[in-house]
């Protein structure tokens, strides 16, 4: 079932097949190329097309319906093809059927369809100027064997992929069918059975192009080479993903290469009589017609290219970069639309669709960066602004604080304001901002950009003096305690401020003041029997002396009550003094023997660094001067504070703070595994055994005591058993732990 | 040495000079002188002829009406002009000429050759 379409034909109307009238068509323009040098070439044409007319008509009379194919493949044959015309001059063979009379019936005539569009001559390959996308290639392989150009294309698409090197050969061999010398010798491509190793397809391909032979074969074998260096196996379905990605020496020389091979045997023909070698050898392909015919064509395509181009240019969502490529795809789509004649098949929604896609994934691409972007920067922006009542704590008035509002506002908000509005408009269609907008939007981010300089050299600048660190000890009201606990004063509300953290600025605040809690413990072990607090006041300032002023400002102080010892609420930094990275350390020195413990309540665990083995420090010495000052932060705090944990009595013992099972009712977080499962009764009769054994042993000490009157106070070896048992129980608690833990 | 291209090249050569002789027997159009000239066993393509006759037309040789017809498109009809007349008269010399010469040679060779002669003259 075919599509009939009324022409106008010289003054009468034809009802004619589609695709019949496309043949017409194509025909009429091969003659009107043939004769485009010819003088009076409107004539000729005009005088042709009448007498196709004439035929049409005839055959109408006879009561044909309308026009179809064959009918228009016999007018042609009778007329002649362009090709037929200057090969030999317009004479056919007496041998093939000849002309073919109209008059006769159609019937007679579709027998001899095939010969007469062959001419006399085995048909030949040229390329078809007229219905070409680049060079015609593919229209010229379809019409030699009578294919649609597109499935040309198509196939050479996915055989040998975007195979722009195999392309170009056949652009610059195969002669062009508008270049028509009349008379001479040309040169066809055959296959070499002279020269054959398998098929004779490379002898003969190095005789059309006058290459070595060995040149072509190896370009043939490349890829095999390649193959077995490389030894990859994807190598074998590489020529499948040819469509995905234009690498033409990927491609050409990959073993897709053995199709091309394969192919050109099948097609091309032998050089069997001693003409057709002549012709094979023929004349030299010259350089300067090549290089014209490509100039030529390269031109043209240009031509197209640009109008088509322009056309797109007037579309939206030109300005992305891989618009280009879209666009450029586009162009080449909309390339074999025209040369489609505007036929709108599959093969174009396809592409469009294809083009759809690649638009669609790059857009999300830049859409998720550009998303990114703008929330980091909003997320610092809302930070920084949230920070603001706090500035006067750390910056100085005047420049800091100014340069810092202007950062925050020009570095961060204006790029905000910048890219929202931006996409408001894109999204709504809305015009560019004009340039004045935009470059007023770009200069103040820069502005934007010098002011955080200007601020963080400024900051860094009064951070950059330390102070000289002098230790202060804290006495305690009654040190030879057993235990000790360090907590935070009661009745106290705190606001947690968990928003952010950055530390300094953790604390709360009332009007003036903002009590930072930065504090770090280290718990060491005693050189004496008796609980020892010592304390070291640290800030940084912009000069020595500044820093030091500050650190003799800083008021920490401990509240002993029993075995209780209250820390302050934190370190109180006013608007005056500004915060310098104000902070103590303290350092608690707990004799062997002796348990100490950190309740949480209160202080939360980034405040509180604490060292919990102590062994390997003493008291602070090291802080010496301004450049051992990073020794304070890159002690090995971190690696035992984390084990410290809270709320748990430790005890000291000879080779440092070991946990002691119970842990304390008010504390939430409780260490986890510290009652074994394992045995737990056998455990607790150990524990009951060993206190009666140190009652036994106290009361053995007291009865001694009594004996011997008080002299035996003193006495060493009571002393000593008594240590001996204390030890004992702490070794055995020790082992205990170490099955438990 | 092409044989092809030498047949072709020798019917190249006496075309015009056929197609004026047509021509000169009577007004015909172009279907007529492919007619004509298959009937001579010469044939050609119309594609050839068109062009041909626009040459020998615009060279003066020929001249053209326009004949309406009942069935079709209206058809050209070509004429000798005096030009077209002499230039025949010193063509059909030139081929007697040349028929002699040609015969002359290849009398020895065969006797078809003598035939073919003898019809076209």
């Amino acid at each position: 079932m075919n599509k009939v379409i009324n022409i106008n034909f010289q003054g009468r109307i034809l009802p004619i097949e589609d695709l019949a009238y496309e043949t017409l068509k194509q025909y009429i323009e091969s003659l009107r190329s043939y004769f485009a040098n010819e003088e009076g070439r409107d004539e000729i044409i005009n005088d042709i097309e009448c007498r196709i007319a004439e035929l049409c008509e005839d055959l109408l009379k006879k009561g044909i319906v309308c026009i179809a194919v064959v009918d228009i493949d016999l007018i042609i044959a009778s007329i002649g093809r362009p090709a037929d015309f200057e090969a030999q001059d317009g004479f056919e063979q007496s041998t093939a059927s000849g002309t073919n009379n109209t008059k006769e019936s159609r019937q007679q005539n579709t027998n001899n369809t095939s010969a007469p569009i062959n001419g006399s001559r085995q048909k030949r390959l040229y390329r078809d100027e007229q219905n070409k996308v680049l060079g015609g290639v593919c229209s010229g392989i379809a019409n030699y064997f009578n294919i649609d150009p597109l499935v040309v294309r198509i196939l050479w698409f996915f055989l040998i992929g975007v195979n722009i090197l195999g392309y170009l050969i056949l652009w610059i061999a195969v002669p062009s069918s508008s270049v028509k010398e009349v008379g001479g010798v040309r040169k066809r491509l055959f296959r070499d059975l002279d020269n054959k190793i398998i098929g004779g397809v490379a002898g003969g391909l190095s005789k059309y192009f006058g290459i070595q032979v060995w040149i072509i074969r190896i370009l043939f074998l490349i890829p095999f080479i390649r193959f077995v260096l490389n030894y990859r196996d994807m190598q074998l379905f590489q020529f499948w993903d040819a469509p995905d990605f234009p690498n033409f020496l990927d491609i050409t020389f990959s073993p897709g290469a053995v199709f091309v091979y394969i192919v050109l045997w099948l097609v091309l023909p032998e050089a069997k009589t001693s003409a057709d070698k002549l012709e094979m050898v023929g004349e030299k392909v010259d350089l300067n017609s090549i290089k014209n015919t490509i100039q030529n064509d390269m031109e043209g395509f240009t031509k197209r290219a640009q109008s088509w181009g322009s056309e797109l240019y007037h579309k939206k969502n030109r300005n992305v970069v891989a618009n280009n490529e879209a666009a450029q795809t586009e162009i080449k789509e909309e390339a074999s639309n025209r040369s489609k004649e505007n036929k709108k098949g599959i093969i174009y929604y396809l592409g469009r669709i294809i083009t759809l896609c690649i638009k669609g994934i790059v857009y999300f691409i830049l859409a998720i960066v550009g998303i990114s972007l703008v929330a980091a920067l909003f997320g610092i922006g809302a930070a920084a602004t949230a920070l603001l009542p706090l500035r006067k704590f750390l910056l100085e008035d005047g420049a800091q604080t100014w340069s810092v509002i202007g950062a925050i506002l020009l570095f961060v908000w204006v790029p905000i304001i910048g890219i929202v509005t931006a996409i408001i408009r894109k999204i709504a269609g809305f015009k560019k901002a004009n340039i004045w907008v935009r470059s007023s939007f770009w200069a103040l981010w820069i502005v934007g950009w010098v002011m955080l300089f200007y601020f963080g050299s400024s900051l860094g600048n009064s951070f950059s003096r330390h102070n000289v660190p002098i230790e202060q000890s804290i006495i305690l009201t009654n040190p030879k305690i057993d235990f000790l606990e360090i907590t935070a004063t009661p009745k106290m509300k705190y606001y947690e401020n968990h928003w952010f953290e950055i530390t300094p600025f953790e604390g709360y605040y009332d009007d003036d003041t903002v009590f930072v809690r930065n504090l770090r413990i280290r718990i060491v072990p005693s050189k004496t029997d008796s609980f020892q607090v010592k304390v070291v006041k640290l800030s940084n300032g912009e000069t020595i002396q500044h820093a030091n002023e500050l650190a003799n400002k800083i008021n920490f102080n401990l509240t002993q009550q029993d075995s209780l010892v209250y820390l302050d609420k934190g370190i109180g930094i006013n608007k005056i003094d500004k915060f310098r990275n104000q902070h103590v350390i303290m350092t608690i020195a707990v004799p062997i023997g002796k348990r100490i413990k950190v309740s949480n309540k209160g202080w939360t665990q980034t405040n509180l660094n604490i060292n919990g083995r102590g062994i390997r420090m003493g008291t602070i010495d090291r802080i010496a001067s301004d450049e051992d000052w990073y020794d304070e932060w890159n002690e090995p705090w971190d690696n035992e504070s984390y084990q410290f944990e809270r709320g748990v009595e430790y005890k000291m013992t000879s080779t440092g703070l070991e946990k002691i099972k119970r842990a304390s009712d008010e504390d939430i977080d409780q260490p986890e595994n510290l009652i074994d499962t394992e045995n737990p009764t056998e455990m607790q009769k150990e524990l009951q055994e060993l206190k009666q054994e140190r009652l036994k042993l106290q009361n053995e000490r007291e009865k001694a005591a009594k004996k011997t009157g008080n002299i035996i106070l003193e006495d060493p070896n009571a002393t000593n058993k008594v240590n001996k048992a204390a030890s004992k129980f702490a070794d055995l608690h020790w082992v205990l732990d170490r099955f438990t833990y | 040495m092409d044989i092809q291209n030498t047949q072709s090249q020798m019917r190249k050569g006496v075309l015009e000079f056929c197609i004026l002789s047509i021509i000169q027997q009577g007004e015909v159009y172009p279907s007529d002188i492919v007619e004509k000239m298959k009937k001579a066993n010469l044939h050609i393509l119309e594609g050839t002829l068109y062009p041909l006759l626009t040459r020998l037309k615009n060279a003066g040789l020929l001249n053209y009406r326009w004949v309406e017809s009942i069935s079709g498109p209206p058809r050209k009809y070509f004429v000798m002009t005096e030009e077209g007349n002499a230039a025949f008269e010193v063509l059909l010399k030139t081929w007697n000429e040349m028929a002699d010469a040609v015969h002359h040679l290849t009398i020895q060779n065969s006797t078809t050759a003598f035939n073919t002669i003898e019809t076209v003259a």
